[in-house]
């Protein structure tokens, strides 16, 4: 499971690097549609809140989306 | 879902957003900063409707209140209300005759023949959550938040802080975050020893401690096309057992149930995730598409696969169809049950949640700003369905005959309504 847990932070590395070293450039001016509400990773906080409550207590993973959060004894 | 992909077809732009973007760039305004340029307050209303097909059902009323500051600084405040009824599996073999069992407020249910007997059950969990957000320069903010929440059984005290940064003119933003929570388990009656016939042990409360951490990076590629890594760790200590599930003892000469220990899992867990996703923005549409791989020291592994497609029907409204794919597989010490008079091991579960299981997700949000009152009313309603082992190869005698974990039908409807003021 350690060995696990490295591959996990190398390969965050390793995305992060891939992410950073990307040659594509878009100006400021050419980010109006990036601008957009919906264009978010998560426009909708409430709603995937929800989900992830769902899913929380009827699967048996979680993560992956953000630190911290309500605790609860559904799972 | 019908998608309409047009990879090749360059995004119409309009002299409105051309010089909108002209615009932010000249002020050197993040995209994600232009909401707060103009400080107002915010009210976000959810209601969740929840409902199993025979078990369980939920009602989840949430008030969200953000108030945002002219220097882009926002507090947010939410709070939660959970009304949970209805019946779980109580983790026991069908005995092929009429099973009646009693939960530990009184509660009586029966179970036909042959189906997976279940435990009723009521509880209320009232949450509080709050979050400071606040930019500490023109490409770095933080955000601190906190929970506590209340159940009949069970109690989470929690802080958590994250740092973005953002980086290359913009185009990278990297987030560094981590919680820590303090959890305390009380059964009603008591906690029972694990692997026992449910012999009382602690009249008080048990620990559980959560730390989690999180790394991520999210990338603008083009002028339409966000994608984002994250990863997060979850450490859990303490007492991870569920206290109310029980494990059945199958007669080793036909495989009836003749009697039940509790369950007892390990008191430690850590938890890794990494998720994939993409924003893209298509002429008007906008497809996000996400892949989260999960493994735990309990051997669980997992693969979701989550699609939604935005569909924008005017100014004012839009309509999202969403496909969720999920498959887990089974912890290493989940077991449907054990054989009379075999050794018994260290740790063992008979939750269905902790074995191999698959969970297919459909569903659609519709949004709408009407013209006869303020604010942003949005419906989505999804249905899921769940596959569990209905075969374990170690059940034995008349559990063969079973279906040992019948697909659970579930309905979740959620109504909201925001409005700035």
């Amino acid at each position: 499971m350690i060995r696990m847990r490295r591959y996990l932070w190398r390969f965050i590395a390793t995305a992060a690097l891939l992410l950073a070293a990307g040659c594509a450039t878009v100006q400021p001016w050419d980010r109006d549609l990036l601008a957009e509400k919906k264009m978010s990773l998560n426009p909708s906080p409430m709603l995937q809140a929800v989900d992830e409550h769902i899913y929380f207590s009827k699967e048996a993973s979680m993560g992956g989306m953000d630190a911290g959060g309500g605790g609860c004894g559904c799972n | 879902m019908r998608l309409q992909l047009e990879p090749g077809k360059a995004p119409k732009v309009s002299v409105r957003d051309a010089l909108h973007g002209a615009a932010l760039a000249l002020l050197m305004i993040p995209a994600s900063a232009q909401a707060q340029s103009a400080p107002s307050d915010r009210i976000d209303v959810t209601s969740l409707l929840y409902g199993e097909q025979g078990r369980t059902e939920v009602v989840e009323p949430v008030v969200r209140f953000t108030h945002l500051l002219p220097d882009g600084q926002s507090v947010s405040a939410q709070l939660a209300f959970d009304v949970i009824t209805g019946a779980s599996p109580s983790g026991a073999l069908p005995s092929g005759t009429v099973q009646t069992r009693t939960s530990a407020s009184g509660h009586v249910i029966t179970s036909k023949a042959g189906q997976i007997p279940v435990a009723p059950f009521h509880d209320e969990r009232v949450e509080l959550e709050g979050t400071w957000h606040k930019p500490l320069n023109r490409l770095v903010s933080s955000d601190l938040g906190f929970h506590v929440s209340r159940e009949k059984d069970y109690q989470s005290l929690g802080i958590n802080a994250k740092v973005s940064t953002e980086l290359m003119r913009r185009l990278l933003t990297v987030t560094v975050g981590g919680g820590v929570s303090h959890d305390t388990v009380f059964p009603t009656g008591g906690t029972p020893a694990g692997l026992s016939d449910g012999t009382v042990v602690n009249l008080g409360s048990n620990a559980k401690n959560v730390t989690n951490v999180l790394l991520g990076a999210s990338r603008i590629v083009s002028r339409q096309w966000l994608v984002a890594v994250n990863g997060t760790e979850t450490l859990e200590r303490g007492y991870l057992t569920e206290p109310y599930k029980v494990i059945s003892i199958m007669s080793h000469v036909n495989g009836t149930p003749i009697g039940e220990l509790t369950d007892k899992r390990p008191s430690t867990r850590n938890r890794s995730a990494v998720l994939l996703s993409s924003v893209y923005h298509l002429s008007d549409d906008v497809l996000y598409t996400s892949y989260r791989y999960y493994w735990d020291t309990w051997s669980i592994r997992s693969h979701t696969i989550d699609l939604k497609y935005r569909h924008d029907l005017g100014d004012d409204s839009y309509i999202e169809p969403l496909l969720r794919y999920y498959q887990q597989s089974a912890a290493s010490f989940y077991t449907v049950g054990f054989v009379e008079g075999a050794t018994l091991p260290d740790f063992a579960t008979s939750d269905y949640r902790l074995g191999r299981l698959r969970t297919i997700t459909a569903g659609a949000t519709y949004s709408f700003r009407p013209d006869f009152a303020a604010g942003e009313f949005t419906v989505r309603g999804q249905y899921m369905r769940q596959f569990g082992n209905s075969s374990p190869s170690n059940a034995i005698g008349i559990q063969r005959n079973f279906d040992l974990s019948p697909p659970v039908n579930i309905v979740a409807v959620v109504l909201g309504y925001s409005f700035d003021y």
